[in-house]
């Protein structure tokens, strides 16, 4: 990308990250007041189930930022991710209202919020050109956590959703008609958490070795003082 | 007598650089190609198709016909050499590629058992649409075949072993999908019946000719390899008259032919794989056009790609 265009987006694009790290501050601090309201956690979801929607919808600008180059990340990684949210948060959450209810969703959507507060805080700090070290170890150790966390919320609610699915036929098409096709969404669900096995240990694995590279270097900077 | 300078050929190993064999006395007038073979001896796994040398481990791979002396290297040289992995000649490859969606057409056509309700086992559809689909399809498949065995000349060229897998699997898979719906207990033919299948009929019999013309035009090119010494151009041959207006009207024709069988059985996964084999083709029509473009320069600017006026 030339630097000239470099140059010219990085203010907006530090002000876009910025907004994207309040927004989801803005869930954090949601949950955490209802939680206190309520004196549970159940039920958390529709206290931020607008915020969430919309900000995890924008975060399709995510794969631009990727496919344009102000975001040294790869698109098919990123995208990949931001797809499975978008995927979860619509076509499941909001599309099976009874799965709304279940401490599953909670568990992600926690994950989530925490993951995109360091996330975007470390693309702002990098922007501004001061990275404080903590936020660069936050990003790349809270995963070993987070990742799991957030991987068995998605597939708990999908596993949840499965009954209510097959019961109403959501989003099915079934034979005959006219354009001779057929969609069992059901079966497309379980197929969407057979592809965790595969999926989930190469995201994992790649942001183990991104950790080794970019804290790796530091460790052999403090043996040498 | 005149001496000849021996060349001294080194190759090491891209990744770990450990000196993996050494050449001695080697013609300067030898090729590449030469030099992978005199390999190979050493190495018998690594058989020429699978070697890549470059002369920098992360630069482009040396061609086969590249000679020792016009190298940029002294009288000895360092090669770097890359495992390329398993390698099919194209024969194989779209051998491999077109008897699956064949046979498992056929699979589907016959109803054999568990496949649909075992009521249904063994029966054959009523419907007269769905023999002639059955018919096209397979007729399709035949004619690739016997292209590939009797009309087509491959350069020495390979594709590696996964990329053929792969390759497989989505030609296999998809006719598995398509064959599915059309053969299904519960197809329902075109809502325009009869006159649908008709026109799409005759426009599937017009591609597939027009494809086989196309084939057949290519083949009398006299090329060497990869190279050509002119690019095609009509003949008598009414089909051959879309180079008029295109650069590869052999792919033109084959999303015709497509076209006319997702008419033929109003089925979306086959018009779903017309798409798909549409944006495929359209991107090797653009990188064939370029390569046109740039080796000749009286190619014809009335030309597009793949479709008259307009890509």
């Amino acid at each position: 990308m030339p630097s000239s265009l470099k140059a010219r987006t990085s203010g907006t694009t530090e002000l876009l990250y910025e907004s994207f790290l309040s927004r989801w501050l803005v869930i954090a601090v949601g949950l955490v007041r209802a939680y206190l309201a309520r004196g549970s956690y159940h039920g958390l979801y529709y206290s931020i189930e607008k915020p969430l929607k919309y900000f995890q919808t924008g975060a399709l600008l995510e794969i631009l930022h990727c496919a344009v180059g102000i975001v040294p990340s790869s698109v098919v990684l990123t995208g990949f991710q931001v797809m499975s949210r978008v995927f979860l948060t619509w076509a499941v959450t909001h599309s099976v209202r009874e799965v709304q209810s279940e401490d599953s969703v909670l568990l992600f959507v926690v994950a989530w919020t925490v993951t995109e507060i360091i996330r975007y805080s470390f693309y702002t700090f990098s922007l501004l050109n001061h990275l404080p070290y903590l936020i660069k170890w936050a990003r790349y150790t809270f995963f070993f956590v987070l990742y799991p966390m957030g991987v068995a919320g998605e597939l708990l609610t999908i596993y949840a959703a499965l009954p209510y699915v097959q019961k109403t036929g959501l989003y099915s098409i079934t034979l005959p008609n006219n354009y001779n096709f057929s969609f069992d969404y059901h079966t497309f669900l379980i197929l969407v958490m057979i592809s965790y096995i595969p999926l989930f240990p190469q995201l994992y694995f790649h942001m183990i070795r991104q950790r080794k590279k970019v804290l790796g270097h530091v460790e052999e900077y403090s043996k040498v003082e | 007598m005149s001496r000849t300078i021996f060349f001294e050929v080194e190759i090491l190993d891209s990744k770990t650089k450990e000196q993996l064999c050494f050449l001695d006395k080697v013609e300067p007038h030898s090729s590449v190609g030469d030099i992978k073979s005199l390999f190979h001896k050493s190495y018998p796994k690594w058989y020429p198709a699978r070697q890549a040398l470059r002369l920098d481990p992360k630069g482009k791979a040396l061609r086969n016909d590249d000679l020792l002396q016009n190298l940029p290297v002294g009288t000895s040289a360092t090669l770097y050499f890359r495992d390329l992995g398993p390698q099919l000649g194209w024969t194989m490859v779209f051998l491999a590629e077109y008897i699956g969606p064949l046979l498992i057409y056929l699979l589907f056509y016959f109803r054999v058992p568990y496949i649909y309700n075992h009521k249904y086992t063994l029966t054959s559809s009523s419907h007269h649409v769905v023999n002639l689909a059955c018919a096209c399809h397979s007729f399709h498949y035949i004619k690739r075949l016997f292209e590939t065995i009797f009309v087509h000349r491959f350069s020495n060229g390979t594709m590696p072993l996964r990329a053929t897998l792969r390759n497989c699997a989505y030609y296999w898979g998809f006719a598995a999908w398509l064959a599915y719906y059309i053969n299904h207990p519960l197809y329902t033919p075109p809502s325009y019946g009869k006159t649908q299948v008709r026109y799409a009929l005759i426009i599937f019999v017009l591609c597939e000719a027009g494809n086989f013309s196309v084939h057949w035009s290519l083949n009398s090119l006299k090329c060497e390899g990869a190279k050509c010494r002119r690019f095609p151009n009509p003949s008598k041959n009414p089909f051959t008259w879309l180079f008029f207006f295109v650069s590869c009207p052999n792919y033109t024709y084959e999303v015709g032919a497509w076209v006319g069988l997702s008419i033929m059985t109003q089925c979306v996964p086959v018009a779903l794989f017309t798409f798909l084999g549409f944006i495929q083709m359209s991107i090797w029509a653009k990188g064939k056009h370029k390569t046109y473009t740039r080796e000749f320069k009286d190619y014809p600017n009335f030309r597009m790609p793949i479709l008259p006026f307009i890509l």
